[in-house]
């Protein structure tokens, strides 16, 4: 171990790839997952800003900051899509999962490194796609793609016959692409590389949360991929896919994008599922509270994700029958995400819990995802939902489980692992005082958008009646007040590495109880060479 | 891992299994086109009528009113109308009703229909035996045509209690300009732009 | 479409745009912000927190448009309405009592299971009771709320018999209303946004007027039927409640009984472009005497446009 740590440590110098080899050729799972935390953190930032813009404009009635709604549409669409597929998917499971997932299962890295590689590099290529869409044609006469991230024709057909879309529609093929490699990684890697007597049951649930994110990738991405390629075909060769005039149907569309659309936001939070129930499991000094219905209800919420589409589709004239059914599957899955929810409580019930930066923001996650998942149940409900429907109601909804849920356990899990990703010790009060900003800062930034909703504003609005003055006011503030947070974050990292504080294999004690704290901080550049044998578990 | 032939023999025998998830569910995407299509015509879902070839129910003396929606989108100078707003039918009667469309340019244009209807609900039991869909129609300058819609109503809707009480069906078309396999930019290329 | 176009938007295009941005962000610094809609908004913002100061901000609350610092559902003023209203409240107390449960256990784990407290933790990873419990407890709760759900489905989406039918389509960005022949109408008309303040009626709120409403009588089942004549829109009045989609080649349907007079409003709810937030939908609820007296006078104001095509204010295929 110690020759290993040193190697860690030597990284600019000698028997290391060069910086332009290790960097740009990399093939190290650890060294991936680096690149990619780094490149989920800029898209954020490039998505954060573009929810600024918006929030400004918001902030009063009127136009003040865009030139015309169009403009703004173009910000909201860049937003969602940006942070979806550039921030969350990579910070997550190419970050998160890269670094850990061979680290947890014990084994040496991903099963195809040089995959691995390609996958990162598609990435980056569709998001430069993704920034070119911003600046070329897409209406007439304005630039870039606005049409909500859903990409609905016929305003993604006719309505934007310019070049952006198709930008936006190549950028989501490279994504796609990367995220298929990615999960074909992932499944290869964990079921066939666990350390010996690591059975399936003895697999940590972060691993559990990803081989389930894995396989929803591969049942829904390509399902995306064929619809928007008919979109593109539609646009550019003359089919009639969705378009009526030739026989087409734009609900088609609909249907095909929310097959990819629902099991989406389960891609986006059952990694975040997985890092919390470590983090809570370490820092209550506790074993997780029933682990295989943890693991069951995540892959219970993976399968019943892929039945419940049409709940996205209340308002286009679905029959009764169809209506009945969507409300009934969509309230089913409340059943196995309240285990969860139950389980965390649990874990910490009985605990000696120790309040550390990375615990609080998992605490307030559990809280705020709970937030989340009840205005859920109220919108599965198709009555209501006709009222809510594209509203800010339900922007209010999916913030709530999307940016204060998954984006809550980034921030915990880059708490959490910081001293094993980087060797490095952050102070606590940093993460502490960031969560805090935080917390209170996306409160006031989503929940007035509940009392928005109610009152009937709709979504993509640059401009509102003035009675929507005073909670887009509000919000706005906590806009602000969530996004300087960012800046105590950048802080914390900076200024770590400045203290140089060496972190041990594991600061956080006998709670941390996955095989990557068995290493020194960092981990050696290669780890494993003899894989661990796991002879007792905990469960 | 290299060194270990058996891994490395499961290893690609997991990742050939996900390229063929892959490429199953694009085939399914593609599948779904027909397949829905196929699904609405069969099942009534989403208000597409059903096609059949005769009539073999028996008459009932409950009556229903059957309307007749017409629409002409942008871009095609037609006057299309049905040669009456509303008939009284009675559940199962054969009935027919003419839609007339006239082309008020001055160009030969072509134009194709769409139709559903509503309520959704009722598409399972509205029956048409022959009706002017999804067939390019080319009208010259000043020429109209009428077109037939042979439909009946299945009188097993007065079983179904969701709409044992519908009062009411509409039927509804659209005629659309063919774009005769035209990409949508350059049929869209005439546009005005947003901002001058 | 062309007309719409520069009705709404500044000769500037979007790349001014994100030069117009960092221009605002930079001026906003220090020195007040140029915006246009400034005083009217302040005006708003500081009448609405001293209503809500006084706790009077129901007085604000008039039927069919969204009043300031709401907090929940428009006044609903159909039967349909009233229930999605009721079934709502009801939704909302049960989820804030679930919330306030996690709430509260998360307190109590904070107060009794820290490392001060707590030194050891206790080794417990499983409890079969507690487990079924908390699966067998949410799924009654599911159905609690699924049963008035379903019945509330079936009131909206099985019609009753109607007494008027009027025709909505959508484009971009105006709504056009027609009333068949049969229902007494015979004319169709266009309805766009009143741009202008000073053409504003004084109870048409700023972005919800629009020059020619639609008009029902009262406590009339109304049937809309709903289509689009080029993207996407959406039809909506949330204090009737209904919404649907207006889409191209397809004819979609709801039906509403207003029981009280008035003006209510709605907006697109269908992202369709540029002109998205500007296509108001007004729907003045009448007594049957003076819709008669309507009909008879947009009869004449309206008359027969039978014949010309629908204007191409977005275009699509020429």
């Amino acid at each position: 171990m110690a020759h290993a740590a040193d190697a860690a440590h030597a990284d600019h110098h000698d028997h290391l790839p060069s910086f332009w080899r290790r960097w740009f050729y990399s093939t190290n799972h650890k060294d991936i997952g680096t690149l990619y935390m780094i490149f989920g953190f800029t898209a954020g930032i490039v998505g954060g800003l573009l929810s600024i813009g918006m929030r400004l404009e918001l902030q009063e009635p009127g136009l003040q900051f865009f030139s015309n709604p169009q403009a703004f549409n173009v910000f909201v669409t860049g937003h969602g899509l940006i942070m979806v597929f550039f921030m969350v998917m990579p910070t997550l499971i190419g970050g998160f999962g890269n670094w850990f997932i061979p680290l947890m299962i014990g084994a040496p890295d991903m099963a195809f490194p040089r995959m691995n590689n390609i996958s990162f590099w598609l990435t980056v290529s569709a998001f430069a796609l993704m920034l070119c869409s911003l600046f070329v044609e897409g209406a007439p006469g304005s630039l870039g793609f606005g049409g909500g991230w859903t990409v609905y024709p016929p305003l993604s057909t006719v309505g934007h016959p310019g070049p952006a879309l198709d930008f936006g529609i190549f950028a989501l093929h490279l994504a796609g692409a990367a995220s298929i490699l990615g999960a074909i990684n992932f499944i290869t890697t964990i079921l066939n590389m666990r350390a010996p007597g690591m059975t399936l049951h003895k697999m940590p649930l972060f691993a559990w949360s990803m081989l389930v994110t894995a396989f929803l990738l591969l049942l829904s991405l390509p399902v995306l991929a064929g619809a928007i390629t008919m979109l593109l075909t539609d646009r550019n060769f003359g089919t009639t896919f969705f378009d009526p005039s030739g026989g087409g149907d734009p609900v088609l569309y609909q249907h095909l994008f929310w097959f990819f659309g629902h099991p989406e936001v389960y891609i986006m939070i059952l990694p975040a599922f997985g890092i919390v129930s470590h983090i809570i499991s370490t820092f209550s000094k506790k074993p997780i509270f029933g682990y295989l219905g943890m693991a069951y209800a995540m892959v219970a919420i993976g399968v019943v994700g892929f039945v419940v589409w049409a709940h996205h589709m209340y308002t286009v004239g679905l029959s009764l029958q169809t209506q009945a059914y969507f409300v009934f599957a969509t309230m089913v899955i409340a059943v196995p995400t309240g285990v969860k929810i139950f389980s965390w409580i649990a874990t910490m019930w009985g605990g000696s819990i120790r309040f550390t930066a990375a615990m609080q923001w998992a605490v307030g996650f559990v809280f705020l995802f709970t937030v989340g998942g009840v205005t859920g149940v109220v919108l599965a409900n198709a009555p209501v939902d006709r009222y809510m429907h594209d509203t800010y109601y339900v922007v209010a909804h999916f913030h709530y489980v999307l940016s204060l849920g998954a984006v809550f356990v980034i921030f915990a899990g880059m708490y959490y692992w910081f001293p094993k990703i980087t060797g490095y010790v952050m102070p606590e009060w940093i993460g502490k005082l960031h969560f805090w900003v935080a917390f209170i800062g996306s409160n006031i930034l989503f929940f007035p958008m509940h009392f928005l909703g109610l009152s009937g504003m709709p979504r993509r609005y640059a401009d509102y009646p003035d009675a929507f003055a005073g909670w887009n006011m509000v919000s706005s503030i906590g806009a602000y007040i969530f996004f300087a947070g960012l800046f105590i974050f950048m802080f914390g990292v900076v200024y770590a590495f400045i203290r140089k504080e060496k972190a041990a294999a594991n600061p956080w004690g006998e709670g941390a109880t996955t095989l990557e704290w068995t290493l020194s901080s960092p981990p050696p550049y290669h780890q494993f060479e003899t894989l661990p044998r796991v002879i007792d578990t905990h469960h | 891992m290299a060194e270990n032939p058996h891994i490395q023999r499961k290893m690609h025998r997991t990742a050939f299994a996900c390229v063929g998830i892959v490429v199953g569910m694009v085939g399914l995407a593609y599948a779904s086109v027909p397949l829905y299509d196929l699904f609405c015509k069969v099942t009534g879902f989403g208000g597409i009528p059903v096609a059949v070839d005769s009539n073999g129910s028996q008459v009932m003396d409950r009556t229903i009113s059957v309307r007749f929606d017409s629409n002409v989108a942008p871009g095609l100078n037609w006057r299309f109308s049905p040669e009456t707003p509303e008939v009284k039918v009675k559940l199962g009667e054969t009935t027919t009703v003419l839609y007339k469309v006239t082309n008020k340019g001055d160009k030969p244009s072509t134009g194709i229909a769409t139709y559903n209807v509503q309520p959704d609900l009722a598409g399972t039991y509205f029956s048409k035996l022959e009706c002017f869909c999804f067939t390019e129609q080319t009208l010259q300058p000043g020429e109209t045509l009428e077109s037939a819609v042979v439909f009946y109503v299945d009188p097993r809707l007065a079983e179904d209690r969701d709409v044992k009480d519908l009062s009411s069906i509409t039927l509804s078309y659209t005629y659309f300009p063919s774009k005769g396999g035209k990409p949508v930019a350059e049929v869209t290329s005439s546009t005005t732009p947003i901002a001058q | 479409m062309a007309q719409a176009g520069r009705r709404y938007s500044h000769a500037r295009a979007f790349p001014d745009a994100f030069m117009a941005l960092g221009h605002h962000i930079f001026r906003s610094f220090g020195t007040p912000m140029r915006i246009e809609t400034g005083r009217r908004s302040v005006t708003a913002l500081s009448t609405a927190a001293v209503a809500l100061v006084l706790g009077i901000s129901e007085a604000w609350a008039a039927a069919g448009q969204p009043s300031p610092w709401e907090t929940g559902m428009q006044e609903m003023v159909t039967e349909l309405g009233q229930n999605v209203s009721d079934f709502h409240t009801y939704l909302t107390w049960l989820m804030a009592a679930i919330c306030l449960f996690v709430l509260a256990l998360l307190l109590v784990i904070v107060a009794r299971f820290n490392e001060s407290k707590n030194p050891v933790p206790s080794k417990t990873t499983h409890n079969t009771l507690l487990e079924v419990a908390w699966t067998i407890v949410p799924v009654l709760i599911l159905v609690v709320i699924a049963i008035p759900s379903f019945r509330l489905l079936r009131e909206q989406l099985v019609p009753p018999q109607a007494d008027l039918v009027v025709k909505v389509t959508g484009y971009s960005w105006y709504w056009g209303y027609e009333y068949p022949a049969d229902q007494g109408g015979g004319f169709k008309f266009d309805s766009n946004m009143v741009t202008e303040d000073s053409a504003r009626k004084p109870d048409q709120p700023r972005l919800l007027g629009a020059d020619n409403a639609m008009v029902v009588p009262v406590g009339k089942v109304v049937r809309v039927q709903v289509t689009s004549a080029d993207v996407m829109h959406s039809f909506t009045v949330p204090s009737f409640y209904f919404k649907v989609d207006a889409i191209p080649g397809r004819l979609n349907e709801v039906w509403f009984k207003a029981e009280k007079e008035g003006v209510y409003y709605g907006q697109c709810s269908e992202l369709c472009g540029n002109g998205h937030p500007y296509m108001p939908i007004e729907v003045r609820v009448v007594s049957e005497q003076q819709y008669a007296a309507w009909l008879a006078e947009a009869k004449q104001r309206y008359a027969s446009t039978d014949d010309s095509p629908a204007p191409t204010k977005f275009a699509t295929a020429q």
